[in-house]
């Protein structure tokens, strides 16, 4: 077991060696550099860099140097706990990821437990009552919401509240509240924008967790034991909760793994037509502007949290699942 | 790769998406003709600067905040926070006396977006330029004297002018820029263009307290125009630091030392870095010189930064120190506050604008929009005003006149009849009216013909209608008469058809895409092939730098101030050239490296340029007139339509606010908003 978990621990280091010099790789392949990024944004906003200017830049960031050495540099950096600035920010990369996190997850969590106190009801009601009327309006409403792309049914919600209901118009607190100090209104304020997001970024995972854990419980629903237990006189509530329910959980918890990177970046492009302020937008701004501190740190931090991820949703898989834990003996 | 499809997917889907669902806003679209456009256009105004200290006002008033904090005790009187009475800036806003207060609330985009506030924040240029964008006028320097052998240009300061933190600004803030932040190698590596004449390095020196010369080895008459101008050394202490390039001429001596080894030790100030999580002193100097992330540094700016750029919201108070009044003695700005919200794409922007969530904004407003701005004024309380550019095109196809790729299509590209019968081919008005809403100028890249460098009206269409016949007489006598089936034109060389590359970057204030495609269809009239491929415009760039572009589109904004701001204009700059890229590096290094233009014109043109720095006024303006002839006659790049609001010329302003110019220039020199005064707008 320790044997195994070590082994584990290894390979999850060389697995994240290995991310970082993917992800510093990727980012250089486009062409050019921050410096042409950033003089053709500029350009684009009827402003100017000169070519003396860029050079200096490209010196004081140490764009000139060859890629292994901007490599090495980071490295040194990284494991110092420092992952360097980030260019367009002219701030700490810890500090502008730090800023943003929070939310992210405050957000990221909201679409979860959306997901699942949804989806793991309606999931159980349709394999118990498979071809019941609801059963059959869950199943249309599922699809639907399997269907429409995340983005499109934000800029849908995002117009009717706009329209009918003079809504914020994306974002997370109202102006009021937006620089205000922490206090019980702002909280509040928050609560409040938060459904939109929440159940934007959640409808595909819902849709997609009702008919998975429906097909599962049908799976185990059929099953002898299922019978000899009804056979043996238990109340239909515990039979379903008790083993069925439990076997049906496996898929939810192997999911994990992908859970944890995800409650990091939120959903890229949900979260720029929301304008949310959290790490999946500055992610995409940074890989536009080639800023390759801020991009590559937020993509090794998402590495790391999948291979977290994966190792946790091993472990409980072996808490909740006999099988595993008596096989692995 | 995914991320760029999903960008484009949604800059596609955007707002367009939203509006389908609303039929009135299609029957709005089809009802919109020039007509509506140009009944927006007002007439130009704005504040002016009174110079003669006689109706200087003698007594001042100052916001209702400060006075508060005056009678605390935390803050010195109005009258020992203003310069010297007969030192003043004193401003006449545009209809009456404003009241103060207020919340100026608007959109941002993110730490890149500087220049959002900037071009409010602009007063502390050196000079400025007044509402018209063509005459001079003083701003953080009071006067300003030109030698008559051009060599040297001598800037007045405001005796008593303060720092937003109540130390005095003097001459030696300007020396201490010029001795420890310009010429210290390791913060500005390579000397600033504009403080150069042909190529040899302009010096600063401090006559007295108060009074700084800038001295160059040869006749620089120009030096003044930069000063005024958008540049690395005119734009203002404020600006350039937000640009973390270390421009501005003069910067608050008494707060930056502490970050210059000069003052303590290298180990201290790289101490300090490190401890702040910075790579090393200039990298914090960086920062710290920065309005816009460091909301400690003294500015001379009207707003200061509270909350800085990298956060949600970007927001900004008065600075009790500035140093300007109306004519009654109030103390400006009048608003108390300028905040700007986050929006992570400039589609929320401008939905938020539609709602009516912003006072004034024009910066990320669409023109494409303007139908549904419309619809939505009255619930939105704002009105609508359009401020047309001075550039002749929003659109140009800049011809790689240094293109080395395909042999035969380079040829073509360089002989100035194929790229006349290429601009004979476009229909302009049809552009016009599908993408400008038939409120921008068909016509050359040639600048409004009301500025002052304009060669005259006839310019604006030279070689600039649509003349099919004509271009199809050109093409043929090339030696392309023979056709494909298509009736697409062949090569010259056999190898098949004559297919042209064009290049578009997406997610612009202009959709240069579909102009592309519409030009597509139009050339084949005359029988020309384009291929019209999208790119993210980083990747556009990049292989201009590499003369790989065969005619790629992008906006000449800037060009109408031919020598501030040439690169759209000329291909003279190496940090951006799309019309010849080895061109520009061969001009701008005075032949020592990229490669010489075979074109006799343009080697003309590049000659009359060089000298115009160091030419008298009126003798420079004769000269920039040459240079548009010639730009014109040769086409190196193909004007379209321009002339527009397109770029950031549509304003939204709430309804409640005051001393609002009806048409404001809307050009980079004058850094728009700021020739408006935004000191003197209220809340009513």
């Amino acid at each position: 077991m320790v044997a195994y978990i070590v082994r584990r621990l290894m390979l999850a280091v060389l697995t994240v060696w290995a991310i970082s010099v993917l992800s510093f790789i990727i980012i250089h392949l486009p062409p050019g550099d921050y410096v042409t990024s950033y003089i053709a944004s500029m350009s684009a906003s009827g402003s100017a860099v000169s070519e003396g200017e860029a050079q200096a830049l490209r010196e004081q960031l140490g764009l000139d140097k060859p890629i292994t050495v901007q490599y090495a540099k980071w490295m040194e950096l990284v494991l110092q706990g420092n992952f360097g600035m980030a260019m367009e920010w002219g701030r700490p990369v810890t500090d502008v990821i730090g800023d943003r996190l929070t939310l992210t997850i405050v957000i990221s969590v909201a679409a979860i437990i959306f997901t699942w106190v949804v989806a793991l009801p309606i999931g159980i009601y349709s394999a118990v009552y498979r071809y019941s009327f609801l059963d059959y309006l869950f199943t249309f409403v599922g699809f639907i919401g399997l269907a429409v792309p995340g983005f499109l049914l934000a800029l849908i919600v995002m117009y009717l509240g706009f329209a009918y209901f003079g809504a914020n118009v994306g974002g997370l607190f109202s102006p009021d509240y937006a620089e205000a100090p922490w206090s019980l209104g702002k909280t509040w304020d928050l609560v409040k924008h938060l459904p939109v997001p929440a159940i934007v970024l959640g409808v595909a995972g819902t849709a997609q967790l009702i008919r998975i854990m429906r097909s599962n419980l049908l799976d185990e629903l059929r099953k002898p034991y299922v019978m000899t237990a009804r056979a043996r006189g238990l109340t239909e509530y515990r039979v379903i909760t008790r083993y069925p329910v439990r076997v049906a959980l496996n898929p939810f918890i192997s999911t994990i793994g992908y859970l944890l990177p995800y409650v990091v970046s939120g959903s890229i492009i949900v979260s720029l037509v929301l304008s949310l302020p959290t790490v999946g937008p500055l992610l995409l701004k940074a890989l536009i502007a080639q800023d390759m501190f801020l991009a590559g740190t937020i993509v090794l931090l998402l590495g790391v949290l999948t291979v977290i991820g994966t190792f946790i949703s091993d472990l409980l898989l072996m808490w909740v699942d006999p099988r595993i834990r008596l096989g692995q003996r | 790769m995914e991320m760029k499809r999903a960008v484009s997917v949604l800059s596609s889907f955007g707002l367009a998406a939203a509006l389908a669902l609303c039929p009135a806003v299609v029957a709005a679209q089809a009802a919109a003709s020039p007509p509506l456009g140009a009944s927006l256009i007002g007439k130009l105004e704005g504040p002016t600067i009174i110079t003669d200290v006689k109706d200087y006002p003698k007594t001042f008033k100052e916001a209702p905040t400060l006075d508060a904090q005056v009678k605390a005790g935390k803050l010195p009187p109005v009258e020992k926070r203003l310069p010297d009475e007969s030192q003043l800036l004193v401003i006449k806003p545009l209809r009456e006396i404003g009241k103060y207060g207020g919340n100026w609330r608007r959109a941002f985009t993110g730490p890149a977006d500087h220049e959002n506030a900037n071009r409010i924040n602009s007063a502390d240029k050196i000079l400025t330029f007044d509402y018209t964008g063509t005459k001079i006028v003083p701003s953080l320097a009071r006067d300003w004297k030109v030698s008559d052998d051009g060599k040297t240009t001598t800037i007045y300061l405001r005796k008593g002018a303060k720092w937003s933190d109540g130390k005095p600004l003097t001459a030696d803030d300007f020396m201490f820029w010029y001795e420890d932040i310009y010429l210290n190698k390791n913060i500005v590596p390579t000397p600033f263009f504009e403080f150069q004449i042909n190529g040899k390095d302009g010096k600063m020196r401090k006559v007295d307290d108060f009074t700084v010369a800038f001295e160059f080895p040869e006749p620089y008459s120009f030096f003044v125009y930069q000063l005024a101008g958008s540049t690395g050394i005119g734009a203002g202490f404020a600006t350039r630091g937000a640009f973390q390039n270390f421009g501005g001429a003069y910067a608050p001596a008494h707060y930056l030392k502490q970050f210059l080894p000069k003052y303590s030790s290298e180990d201290a100030v790289n101490k300090k870095a490190k401890d702040l999580g910075f790579d090393n002193w200039v990298s914090l100097l960086k920062n710290r010189y920065s309005w816009a992330l460091n909301n400690e540094v003294p500015v001379m700016t009207p707003w200061k930064t509270v909350s800085p750029i990298n956060t949600p919201t970007w927001s900004m108070e008065r600075n009790p120190y500035f140093w300007a009044v109306d004519t009654a003695g109030n103390q400006l700005p009048y608003i108390d506050r300028i905040t700007l919200t986050l929006a992570e794409n400039t589609e929320v922007a401008n939905l938020r604008a539609i709602a009516g969530e912003f006072d004034i904004q024009e910066r990320h407003m669409g023109l494409n929009k303007l139908p549904v701005f419309l619809e939505n004024a009255k619930k939105g309380n704002y009105t609508v005003r359009l401020d047309p550019g001075l550039n002749g095109a929003d659109v140009a196809l800049h011809m790689g006149n240094s293109y080395e790729g395909d042999a035969e299509i380079a040829k073509l590209l360089r002989n100035k009849d194929f790229r006349h019968a290429l601009s004979l081919g476009i229909d302009r008005d049809q552009l016009n009216e599908a993408f400008w809403l038939g409120v921008g100028a068909s016509g050359s890249v040639a600048p409004a013909p009301d500025t002052i460098y304009s060669p005259g009206p006839e310019w604006n269409k030279k070689w600039a209608v649509y003349d099919p016949k004509q271009a199809n007489e050109l093409l043929d006598k090339l030696g392309l008469s023979k056709k494909d089936s298509d009736g697409y034109r062949l090569r010259a060389d056999g190898k098949g058809r004559l297919r042209l590359e064009m290049i578009t970057v997406g997610g612009s204030f202009v959709p240069f895409t579909a102009v592309g495609e519409m030009i597509k269809q139009q050339w084949k009239k005359i029988g020309v092939d384009v291929d019209i491929k999208e790119m993210e415009r980083n990747l556009a760039f990049t292989r201009d730098n590499n003369n790989e572009n065969q005619i790629i589109t992008w906006a000449n904004d800037g060009s109408e101030v031919l020598f501030l701001f040439p690169r759209h204009a000329l291909p003279v700059d190496a940090a951006e050239s799309h019309m010849g890229m080895a061109f520009a590096r061969w001009y701008a290094s005075g032949g020592t490296s990229g490669k010489k233009p075979d074109d006799p014109e343009m080697i003309k043109a590049f000659d009359l340029f060089r000298a115009s720095y160091g030419m008298k006024d009126e003798e420079r303006t004769k000269a920039a007139k040459e240079i548009w002839k010639i730009i014109v006659e040769q086409e190196w790049s193909i004007g379209t339509v321009g002339q527009s609001p397109a770029f950031m010329g549509v304003r939204i302003v709430k309804n409640n606010m005051g001393n609002i110019p009806d048409r404001q220039i809307n050009a980079q020199h004058v850094r728009t908003p700021h020739s408006s005064w935004p000191e003197t707008f209220y809340f009513k």
